[in-house]
């Protein structure tokens, strides 16, 4: 197997599950050293060859697979043989924090801007506007909103925004 | 892999990789100053690291003058922070961002709580 790095961190495990789903982890997790054919994978894992597929598609949709295809000169047959690109990962990874961090100052913008009611027994949150439009009760069960806080909230997003900020270099002033 | 040259560095570029790293990001300016090295083996050093792929490095205007950004790599950021208590971002693998999404709310909630 190749890629033993990689697969340890526990955030690249997470990462890849959510890629491929749970049936095509035993693909992503055990990577093999140069080109393997999916039909290969499928016997060596005991996995259906439909499964395999998909998680190999799925890897190279995410620049973590790629592909040549051979044509067999008798049977006409084509032959995908795959190659696992986890050198990749990390950029994604760093693609995946800029987009955490465009998320969270967007959603920070908007929880400053509104005011918000919450009803303690359904757990919903509604905006002011909304909640006036219920006459502040909840429009499930008929408890009465209150208003709620959303400065831990916030707190913990700012916390998260400098993180990322430092760590990708980012410049808050461009 | 990167693990395999690092094991080839200079003593110099070895301390200038560190330097990268534990700045998380240095202009080339400031780089040979801190490694005591002067301007010219400083940006030795910088090319060799950034040939073999170690650092980043980009065109800068620092303190008036032109100079490079050197980061450390894709490969030496800290992936923990997609992590919010057990929950991985829940932008990835979806195209757009919707920062409205339940995912995205219980991931917040995650972050508060875990404080």
């Amino acid at each position: 197997m190749a890629f033993e790095e990689y697969l340890e961190d526990p955030v690249i495990q997470k990462y890849l599950h959510e890629l491929v789903g749970p049936k095509g982890m035993p693909v992503a997790a055990a990577p093999p050293e140069g080109e393997v054919t999916d039909e290969e994978l499928a016997e060596e894992l005991g996995l259906e060859l439909n499964d395999v597929r998909r998680a190999l598609f799925i890897l190279y949709e995410n620049d973590l697979a790629s592909y040549r295809r051979l044509r067999d000169e008798d049977s006409g047959w084509l032959t995908y043989l795959w190659t696992f690109e986890y050198d990749n990962i990390p950029e994604q990874l760093e693609g995946e924090m800029y987009e955490l961090y465009e998320g969270l100052t967007d959603r920070r913008e908007y929880e400053l801007d509104h005011q918000f009611y919450l009803c303690e027994a359904c757990g919903i949150r509604f905006e002011f506007e909304e909640a006036m439009d219920f006459d502040f009760e909840c429009p499930d069960c008929g408890s009465q909103l209150e208003s709620m806080e959303n400065t831990a909230l916030v707190d913990a997003m700012d916390d998260r925004i400098d993180a990322l900020v430092d760590e990708l270099n980012i410049d808050v002033n461009a | 892999m990167s693990a395999e040259s690092e094991l080839d560095l200079s003593e110099d570029e070895r301390r200038g990789l560190e330097l990268v790293r534990e700045s998380g990001g240095i202009h080339q300016s400031d780089f040979w100053k801190e490694l005591d090295v002067s301007s010219r083996k400083g940006s030795r050093i910088v090319d060799s690291l950034a040939e073999q792929d170690l650092i980043n490095r980009n065109e800068a205007v620092y303190e008036g003058h032109n100079t490079y950004l050197l980061t450390p790599t894709a490969k030496d950021l800290d992936f923990s922070l997609l992590m919010a208590g057990d929950m991985l971002s829940p932008f990835v693998g979806d195209e757009e961002v919707n920062m409205h999404s339940d995912q995205f709310t219980q991931w917040l909630m995650n972050l508060a709580y875990e404080e």
